[in-house]
């Protein structure tokens, strides 16, 4: 039997070393890097004790005028007609969706007094499509991103300028009379009424065709699925009922077709409740660098990315049987591969193999493996195909011929942009001068449409009409939430005014279709207005089941496999989990959210591999430590890259994430990182995320803004005292030195056997689960015998807040962290702030890795104030800006906070941060604020941005403490429901925003006095524990120890 | 002392006596009758009970329903009856259909009790109490005028002063001759050398920094606050002739504050809901009333609303208005045409319409009329409407004052912390009507056991910071 793993987990290299400045800094609020001076913005910043007298006689004075003057007069403006609907103060909830690049989440939008400012799922859609992912939570705020354009545009001797729309149709319509090819190239797009337009612009325009692309590549498991299915769809693939998954470079928890759905049904196989009947999918994930479904996988086969392909074949080998080259699959891959097979063979129809491969003839094996699992019809479901990606390489490089022999006259783009997005962006560029007329619809100036001679300008989804057709089972609707901020329309109206349609009225145009499809494919309303209303309140609905595709078995071509290649280095590019590829750089939400995996945020790293040298210390690829700076050269092309080190990356391996490297991405995305979209392969037209014409150098810097959190805000973090020998707790380091009456020195058992997480393996899971109470027990009885003892008897009446976060659900996608920010007015900071470990977030995912150092296992921590009932922040604020409540919630008061940061420093679990600047220009001091971007005015002072803002929840200023709250705001709102009801608060009340957006519904909030609550029943759980319970500070957050179904002998 | 030692006991059963009769939720009281009323009945039925307007007056309603139980039927649920064929249900249906009653399956029966005594009182004059003294519908605090004290405090001042002249006076005269009887020279101090003396001028100076210092901290406590703010409006809207004379339910235009945080200033299409028939007012005439009309694009000489409105210029709606203020004038004065008075009346009206309209960023008078903000809460105060109107059941004249009896608005409150927080420890929850508070367990245990006889806000948390900034 394994021993439980208590603290055999790692933060990073620096963890495993004992390296001694991270453990010095593990005990300090903020990093020791807060004391190196600020040479750029001295002449700001800089104040002496002559300053101070300054300021405190300006001071005087302001206080003195403000007391004589008046107090400036304010305004009230009531509606002149108020709408019914509209209740100042109260938010309305509206259905809609998100679809945006071929993504798909129903949701509702939270609008107050008319301004759309929170995202959440939507929970009447059918199972997991009402989830939301981090891009789907910070889609709101790109609603007020500065960088919109405010109107159409045209081009002039290359410059953009606004136009009138009358005039731009007019240009438009007279190219498109003379035009002999016009081509239109868009992201996939699934909405029927679009595609009704585009059949009426078509049907005036005859030459007119159709050109998709996706952001992502996904032609081949697209042209695999048209061989082997005679239709070019990708099946519903359901992982709740999945008792082996095996994928090969398919981050579908991530990035891969319908992330959140995937997770969604996921954690379903993954959550323990009763141990004497604990179940869990095995996850075998085949890859070469960590992906987020890589870090959830139980096992890890590690191959190259050019050996995927035989990888692939090996496996079909063993299945299907016979005929797919294996050449130059390693070996210890090739071994764990039998094993997995035999597995696969005994979980036959409950199996699910997938593929990321981007190559018809691997997709088309990984078919033939399920079709032989018998795994169509069960875990598979042709029957529901997803429509979201429908790109065609093949198309796209025919639209380049054409546009290059100068037979395309017009040329539409809608959504794409392929001079940064696609590998042959630069011949693309050129190509497009020889196109006579080019128009785009978009947002905001991207690299394609500053080259194009039009932009006409569209609306934000939040401001739109439109449906969309995800699966082909599911139809849903997009309502607008708001009044178009802008002079844009959409590209349906545009589509219709050019083929001069008699309805241009968008809205009357969709109900028109709905009335003509979906109405009359269903019999539980009369009226097409009924109808449409209920379906508006829905949002999404499922309509009528479609007929499954049988597998057909397309002949494989097997020359087409990857050739695996013999170079010493190969580089795989990902997608990245926040930005895309980078279609969302321009959104500052998802550029500060950390990458779940190595914790980097604005900006992208190389990640290197680390090996152990069989003593105490890791190895990088060329001794390159994080931080550093090191040159990359893909196909002869050399380019500066900061490098993280990469646990579980394969040694001879390196990886990068897509998506940076923007050369126009207004302020917070423009000239972030690289972008290496250009050195994607070719496989017989089939883009291929790597390369294996890579060199990495050694160390040639230091990189200055290193914005990786991972070393940021650690805890529990245990390090050797020097007198003893002993394994300590560093943080408390100074303070444990115990010369007892014995004369014996020693510390108190509490101080070195920190619980920070508990993991086991799934075989052992009855005994650590034992030992787990045990612990947990002796925790409980010496807490009982401090003078510190038990609140129980304060804490019985009325409510009690707390919470519970299950482990093995949560995947550390980091959609709470974007839902925290965006319901609390967190500040953004910048790349410069963060590498000074100011970034704001109030909750933080902690990634820790444990087990195999060279191929570890992965569990995510979600982070936030643990509202301890004990809490040691309070006892040391001399304000007393920060107590307790009666509902057991830690309280931040930040009117009363004068940021001596002694809280922070007292916090063990530092989840509490510190506004060192005026991040979001709540006074009006300019000295304070923070230029994130060098721009004129700070980021997020002007009055669109700040139109995201929550108004329930204060705009924090310079020089106080924050710290999640529990969502007060939703605790209080909630209560009020109930007592206006007159009645007991119910589960439904109150959820917190990182719990309505988790995918995976691992959090639970909840009142724990509520006896028939959900969180009572989940605090009951057998493999809770809570973090730090030794040093009895009773905080309110229950985790559950992390179990992990990993096969040992596929390690052997 | 002692005789303060007696008293004690007897303070004590006093008070306990005192609590005893606060606590009389259980019983029906014209006073809860009125919050009641206020919040159910007072947007359809008049306040008076004397004159009908939505729903027929109610003044006597008792008497018109032959049993009780009917009659609480009937406002439970007035369908129902009218179904049931009852003759008093089916009569008023057929005075006042299509318009229905309201449903109130909700209220108790003591409830119904209590509205009906509230109302029996109103009709017949008994309630509220006039030996009281408290002015009706204040419902509570309403200060008594203070007089100063300063005149006896100086005085007071002034007596001790010349109380300590007199004794500085009689001890030269003693020292003098106490020296003169040892025979040592004594040179009698003179007013001015003492006034000019080291101690007293430090002791001067130490009075000075004493109360500097403590009028600075008040002073620094009051900036930001503006208890008595009665700015000037864009619209002379009177309270009196509303909420006063008129008797319009608070709420009827404040409609946010049952529901939402914001008690909400009426949109303008709630001013025409009645101001589309009384088009003249009684103080002003033409001048205020237009103001509503020309926000909204309303044209009451014909009685419709203007199309194309916000897109109009100005001299067409000035055209519109100045006509309907002459007409306004003419019928007034029974003249055939206009003088000079009028004209000039219109003219200065118009000018007066214009002004209040339109400012620096509002240049068209079209659109919303932009009030004086006068109740201001800082950004980091969080206040709730509808928790305390609609849950704690507080009558908007705790906090506002008799706003019915101010012709101009004014801040009633301090709006400070300390005066939220004093009501708050002050304040009562409405703990047994309410399930909500079924989860404080403890407390009703309390209660039940005799230990507890109320729950005050401060026993819930209501002094916490989190209740109000977050």
């Amino acid at each position: 039997m394994d021993k439980m793993q208590n603290n055999n987990i790692w933060v990073g290299i620096k963890d495993l070393e004992q390296d001694p400045s991270f453990i010095e800094e593990s005990g300090l609020e903020t990093s020791l890097i807060e004391q190196i001076a600020d040479s750029k913005n001295e002449e700001v910043f800089a104040s002496n004790r002559r300053d101070f007298l300054k300021f405190l006689g300006f001071g005087l004075g302001a206080a003195t005028i403000a007391a004589g003057c008046d107090i400036p007069v304010k305004r009230a403006l009531p509606y002149v007609i108020k709408p019914d609907t509209i209740v100042p103060g109260i938010a309305n909830y509206y259905a809609s969706s998100y679809i945006d690049g071929g993504e798909f989440a129903s949701i509702l939008v939270k609008t107050r007094d008319g301004r759309p400012i929170k995202i959440e799922g939507n929970d009447l859609a059918p199972s997991g499509w009402g989830t939301t992912s981090a891009r789907v939570q910070a889609s709101v705020i790109s609603l007020y991103d500065t960088n919109r354009l405010t109107g159409p545009q045209k081009s002039e001797a290359g410059n953009l300028s606004l136009t009138t729309w009358k005039d731009l149709d007019t240009k438009v319509k007279s190219a498109l009379a003379t035009a002999s090819g016009i081509r239109i190239l868009q992201i996939s797009n699934t909405s029927p009424t679009a595609k009704k337009a585009q059949a009426e612009f078509i049907a005036k325009y005859p030459s007119a065709k159709v050109v998709n692309v996706d952001h992502s590549n996904y032609s081949g498991i697209l042209d695999a699925n048209l061989a082997d299915f005679g239709s070019r769809m990708i099946p519903s693939y359901h992982f709740d009922k999945a008792e082996v998954i095996v994928s090969f470079d398919a981050d579908f928890l991530g990035t891969w077709v319908m992330p959140t759905k995937f997770a969604s049904d996921y954690a379903q196989m993954r959550k323990i409740t009763d141990l004497s009947k604990a179940k869990m999918s095995r996850h075998i994930q085949v890859e070469a660098g960590m992906s987020l479904s890589g870090s959830n996988a139980d096992n890890r086969i590690l191959v190259k990315p050019s050996e995927q392909g035989v990888a692939v074949g090996h496996l079909y080998n063993l299945i299907v049987g016979g005929g797919a080259p294996v050449t130059g699959l390693n070996d210890k891959a090739k071994a764990s591969l039998a094993k997995v097979a035999s597995q696969l063979k005994n979980a036959s129809g409950k199996s699910i193999v997938v593929s990321g491969s981007n190559i018809p003839a691997e997709q088309q094996m990984v078919n033939a493996i399920n079709n032989t699992l018998g795994n169509y019809g069960t875990t598979i479901d042709t029957s529901n195909a997803i429509l979201t990606k429908q790109g065609s390489e093949k198309d796209f490089d025919a639209l380049l011929n054409e546009m290059k022999s100068g037979a395309v006259d017009v040329l539409i783009i809608d959504g794409a942009n392929p001079v940064y997005s696609h590998a042959k962006g630069l011949q693309f560029a050129e190509a497009l001068k020889k196109v006579k007329t080019k128009v785009a619809f978009g947002l905001s100036k991207d690299e394609t449409n500053i080259l194009c001679d039009f932009i006409a300008t569209k609306p934000h989804f939040l401001e739109s009409w439109g449906d969309a057709q995800p699966t082909s089972t599911t139809l849903s609707l997009v309502q607008p939430t708001i009044a178009p901020l802008f002079n844009s329309r959409q590209v349906e109206s545009s589509y219709l005014t050019w083929s001069e349609s008699p309805s241009t009225d968008i809205f009357e145009y969709i109900k028109a279709t709905w009335a003509e499809t979906a109405f009359k494919a269903q019999t539980d309303f009369a009226t097409v207005d009924a109808f449409w209303d209920n379906a508006l309140q829905l949002g999404v609905m499922s309509t009528i089941g479609g007929a499954a595709a049988s597998f057909g078995g397309g002949t494989i071509d097997f020359s087409a496999v990857t050739k695996v290649s013999n170079a010493p280095l190969e580089i795989s590019f990902k997608e990245s989990i926040s930005l895309g590829n980078g279609q969302y750089a321009t959104n500052p939400w998802l550029q500060e959210m950390p990458n779940p995996i190595d914790r980097t945020s604005w900006g992208n790293y190389l990640a290197v591999p680390v090996n152990f040298d069989g003593d105490s210390s890791m190895v990088g690829l060329n001794g390159l430590k994080d931080g550093d700076l090191a040159k990359l050269t893909i196909n002869g092309k050399e380019f500066t890259v900061p490098v993280i080190q990469q646990f579980g990356q394969m040694p001879g391996t390196v990886s990068i994430n897509l998506g940076y490297g923007r050369t126009e991405a207004g302020a917070c995305g423009t000239g972030l990182g690289i972008s290496l979209i250009p050195f994607l392969t070719d496989n017989n037209g089939y883009a291929q995320n790597f390369s294996s014409k890579v060199q990495v150098s050694n160390k040639i810097g230091k990189e200055e803004e290193f914005s990786c959190v991972q070393y940021h805000h650690t805890y529990g973090v245990k390090g050797k005292d020097n007198d003893t020998g002993q394994m300590i707790n560093a943080d408390e380091a100074a303070t444990v030195f115990f010369d007892y009456f014995t004369g014996i020195k020693g510390f108190q058992g509490s101080l070195t056997d920190r619980s920070v997480m508990y993991t086991s393996n799934l075989a052992d899971i009855k005994a650590n689960a034992a030992e787990l109470d045990k612990k947990r027990k002796h925790a409980q009885y010496l807490n009982s015998k401090q003078i510190y003892g038990g609140h129980d008897d304060l804490y019985n009446n009325g409510h009690h807040w707390g919470m519970h976060i299950d482990l093995n659900a949560c995947i550390g996608c980091g959609a709470c962290t974007v839902a925290c920010m965006s319901e609390n007015n967190v500040p953004i900071v910048g790349k410069k702030e963060v590498s000074r470990h100011h970034e704001m977030t109030w909750l933080r995912i902690d990634r820790y890795y444990y087990g195999d150092v060279e191929n570890p296992n992965t569990v995510y921590q979600p982070m936030m104030c643990q509202h301890c009932d004990n809490a040691p922040c309070e006892n040391v604020c001399p304000v007393n800006a920060t107590n307790h409540s009666s509902e057991g919630l830690n309280q931040m008061t930040y009117n009363r906070c004068i940021g001596t940061r002694y809280c922070a420093n007292n916090c063990p679990y530092k989840v509490r941060r510190f506004n060192w600047f005026d991040y979001t220009t709540a006074d009006s001091f300019p000295a304070n604020q923070y230029k994130k971007f060098g721009e004129e005015l700070t980021f997020g002072a002007e009055n669109l941005t700040r139109m995201v803002l929550n108004p329930d929840v204060t705009v924090r200023s310079k020089g106080v403490i924050e710290k999640c709250s529990f969502c007060v705001q939703r605790i209080q709102e909630g209560k009020l429901t109930a007592k206006k009801e007159q009645r007991v608060l119910r589960d439904s009340d109150v959820k917190t925003a990182c719990q309505t957006s988790c995918p995976t519904g691992a959090i639970t909030f909840g009142d724990s006095n509520n006896k028939e609550g959900a969180l009572h029943a989940k605090l009951e759980l057998p493999l809770n524990f809570i973090s730090l319970e030794e040093i009895n500070v009773r905080s309110s957050v229950n985790y559950t120890m992390k179990v992990n179904n990993r096969d040992k002998s596929l390690d052997a | 002392m002692i005789s303060r030692f007696r008293k004690l006991p007897v303070l004590i059963i006093l008070g306990l006596f005192l609590l005893g009769i606060t606590n009389v939720y259980a019983q029906p009281s014209p006073d809860a009758g009125k919050v009641l009323f206020t919040a159910n009945c007072a947007s359809c039925h008049a306040k008076d009970m004397k004159s009908a307007l939505t729903g027929p007056a109610l003044g006597g309603a008792e008497a018109n329903w032959d049993t009780k139980e009917n009659l609480y039927a009937w406002i439970r649920n007035s369908q129902g009856m009218i179904q049931q064929g009852h003759p008093r249900a089916v009569e008023l249906w057929n005075k006042y259909k299509p318009t229905v009653m309201t449903g109130f399956p909700d209220l108790t029966d003591d409830e119904i009790a209590s509205m009906l005594l509230y109302i029996d009182g109103v009709y017949a004059g008994t309630y509220p109490p006039k030996a009281a003294g408290a002015p009706a519908g204040a419902g509570a605090v309403v200060d008594e005028p203070k007089g100063s004290n300063l005149w006896s405090y100086g005085l007071i001042i002034l007596f001790l002063a010349g109380l300590s002249y007199i004794l500085f006076r009689i001890l030269g005269n003693l020292n003098q001759l106490s020296a003169a009887k040892d025979g040592v020279d004594y040179d009698k101090p003179s007013l001015m050398k003492v006034l000019t003396s080291k101690g007293l001028v430090t002791f001067l100076l130490f009075c000075l920094v004493i109360f500097g210092g403590y009028t600075t901290v008040n002073r620094a406590i009051n900036l930001g606050r503006q208890q008595g703010y009665e700015p000037d409006q864009p619209i002379k809207f009177s309270h009196v002739t509303h909420a006063g004379l008129n008797k319009i339910d608070c709420q009827y235009c404040h409609d946010g504050a049952r529901r939402s945080k914001h008690s909400v200033i009426p949109a303008t299409n709630t001013c025409m809901n009645c101001h589309s028939a009384i088009k003249v007012g009684s103080q002003y005439g033409t001048a205020e009333i237009t103001k509503i009309f020309a926000s909204i694009g309303y044209d009451p000489l014909n009685n419709k609303y203007i199309e194309n409105y916000e897109k109009m210029p100005e001299d067409s709606i000035k055209a519109i208005f100045t006509a309907w203020m002459t007409d306004a004038y003419v019928t007034d004065k029974g003249i055939a045409a206009i003088d000079a008075d009028g004209e000039e009346l219109v003219d200065n009206q118009w000018r007066d319409i214009k002004k209040s309209l339109t400012n620096e960023q509002k240049k068209t008078i079209p659109g919303p009329i932009e009030w004086v903000k006068i109740h201001n809460l800082p950004d980091h105060a969080y206040f709730n409407h509808a928790q305390h109107v609609a849950v704690g059941k507080v009558a908007c004249q705790t906090c506002h004052g008799a706003v019915e009896k101010m012709e101009v608005v004014k801040q009633y409150s301090p709006l400070s912390m300390g005066w939220c927080i004093n009501c708050h420890r002050e304040t009562e929850v409405k703990f047994s009507e309410n399930d909500y508070y079924k989860s404080y367990e403890q407390f009703h245990t309390e209660i039940k056991e005799g230990k507890r006889t109320k729950v005050t806000v401060a026993d819930i948390g209501g002094l916490e910071c989190q209740k109000c900034h977050y």
